[in-house]
């Protein structure tokens, strides 16, 4: 499944899992922001941008196939954009598209792959995000599997008894039986919520999740912070000054 | 409807997410007020329902299938800040782990389909309430909250200078529309399932009502309006911007021409004509997702 394999990623040891998730956050946006705003993408710009997405990955120590596979799934949307400016005959503007939607997608993955979500969020605390939207996030991508996986077994169960859904005909019977299905996936997780509320409770829940302070900026945390945002800006101006 | 990173300029993104920021974290004080403690589980165990209904798939002919998305259940289960903050969590965690949608382009899609989507789809339950009319409030609702982000996020596109052809809006538009209408009815068949399965539940939380949220709806349905007219409208000023210029040799292709400027061929230049090309796109679109449905599902069977 997708998420295993990002958390396997997540959990592995490199220069770049160890570094502090405020600093990765702020040159991640720094990375998109640049992209985003470097209007005319000529081969030597996109070539700074992608040695600096391959880098990260190298630092990482993560798969390169795995990532750039997986940030594959942004050619349908950004695909069908680029085809239309394409026909539309601006061949140049059409490519740009499509290599920025796929450097981003690479870039977002370099920082899920290597910093757990539980961290990553912990870091958009402390850098001014709503507490209570955090924690909602939280909770919510704790038991996103738990209940996918409850839906799929009633998938199963469903198709097992002969049900389908792409049917020619009109189908208000299927229909309506989809609608009970969700409804009990809907009242199972209504029920889940309260259960887990109350262990929750009884463990002395108070509000809020308590987490081990952030550790402190590092000097390399400091370096890499620098290094980071001094490249993409680097990039960013020389794109505008050459380009 | 999620935009990915790399389509929207610097101006829309920006300014959309100055936008959404404050207005999160508004209606996070406010669900954070609204709900004791013991909802937090619940707001997320919700949105992980909304993610995981999305592998319940509704027949509806045709050999498709839809799903659920959500907006308007949220905003009648949990009341609307709730819904505003569960939407915005289901969005950021798409965009992080599942890549669907951008980082940047968070604070537009939040925009679109978190605030303007739920605002709008509460809409007519909030002018209706929990009365009569209370199935028609929630078809209503679901069309009007998947068509004003889908129509949000078109002018987002062309505000950023994505060229997209007449044809292709029209097709959207029509799309947009099925889909909310869909939305609707799986959202009216949902809660009915709940209310025979427990009748108590939904009575507790579906109360409350305000004049606040009738003038967001209200203001998400006017600026989706008015974000429809601009994008029917930009082709055109572009195009004329482009003629006026004299770079216009180039920007008509070739390729484009069985279905340029609306028209098919064999028709001539009425309504009837854009109508017809409309709806070959329409049919064009749905073969090929059907077609690729197909394939996908041959793949997962292996």
């Amino acid at each position: 499944m997708h998420h295993a394999t990002l958390d396997q990623w997540a959990r592995g040891s490199s220069a770049l899992h160890r570094r502090d998730a405020r600093v990765k956050w702020l040159v991640l946006v720094a990375y998109l922001a640049a992209l985003s705003a470097t209007r005319s993408l000529f081969p030597m710009c996109v070539l700074g941008f992608a040695a600096l997405a391959a880098g990260a990955i190298r630092l990482g120590r993560l798969p390169f196939a795995g990532v750039l596979a997986r940030a594959g799934v942004v050619a349908p949307f950004a695909g069908v954009i680029t085809l239309f400016t394409w026909l539309g005959g601006e061949g140049g503007r059409a490519l740009a598209v499509l290599v920025r939607s796929y450097l981003s997608a690479v870039a977002v993955l370099v920082l899920v792959g290597t910093t757990p979500l539980p961290t990553l969020l912990s870091g958009l605390t402390s850098l001014g995000v709503p507490r209570f939207l955090v924690l909602v996030v939280q909770f919510l991508y704790r038991y996103l599997f738990v209940l996918s996986e409850q839906a799929q077994h009633m998938r199963l169960a469903a198709a097992s008894r002969g049900w389908q859904a792409g049917r020619w005909r009109p189908d208000p019977a299927g229909f309506r039986a989809a609608a009970g299905v969700a409804a009990a996936l809907f009242l199972s997780s209504q029920a889940k919520a309260q259960a887990v509320h109350r262990a929750m409770l009884a463990r002395g829940f108070q509000g809020r999740l308590v987490t081990l302070a952030p550790p402190a900026l590092s000097i390399a945390d400091l370096w890499f912070l620098a290094a980071g945002v001094g490249a993409c800006a680097g990039l960013w101006l020389a794109a505008n000054l050459f380009g | 409807m999620h935009i990915p990173d790399g389509l929207l300029s610097v101006p829309v993104w920006a300014g959309l997410s100055l936008v959404s920021a404050p207005a999160v974290a508004a209606a996070a004080r406010r669900a954070q007020q609204q709900t004791e403690a013991c909802r937090v589980p619940l707001l997320g165990m919700t949105g992980a329902f909304v993610f995981a209904a999305q592998m319940v798939s509704f027949p509806v002919g045709g050999g498709t299938s839809a799903h659920l998305v959500g907006g308007v259940l949220l905003a009648l289960t949990l009341g609307p800040a709730a819904a505003v903050v569960v939407m915005t969590a289901i969005l950021f965690v798409q965009a992080l782990v599942f890549q669907d949608g951008g980082l940047l382009a968070l604070g537009a899609n939040v925009f679109n389909m978190a605030l303007a989507g739920v605002a709008a789809g509460y809409l007519p339950c909030a002018i209706w309430g929990a009365g009569r009319w209370r199935a028609g409030a929630i078809l209503v609702g679901g069309m009007l909250s998947v068509g004003v982000s889908g129509v949000l996020a078109l002018a987002e596109l062309t505000l950023s200078g994505v060229r997209i052809p007449a044809t292709l809006l029209g097709v959207s538009a029509a799309l947009f529309l099925i889909n909310g209408v869909l939305e609707g009815v799986i959202t009216l068949a949902l809660l009915r399932g709940v209310k025979r399965i427990d009748a108590g539940l939904l009575t507790r939380t579906t109360a409350q009502s305000g004049a606040g949220w009738t003038v967001i709806g209200l203001l998400a349905v006017l600026v989706a309006l008015a974000a429809a007219l601009f994008a029917s409208q930009a082709p055109d000023i572009l195009e004329s911007l482009t003629e006026k210029t004299g770079v216009a040799s180039r920007a008509r292709a070739l390729l484009w021409s069985p279905l340029a400027d609306y028209q098919t061929w064999w028709l001539g230049g009425s309504w009837i004509s854009k109508l017809a090309a409309g709806l070959v796109g329409l049919v064009l679109i749905y073969l090929a997702c059907l077609g690729i449905g197909k394939l996908s599902a041959r793949f997962r069977s292996r």
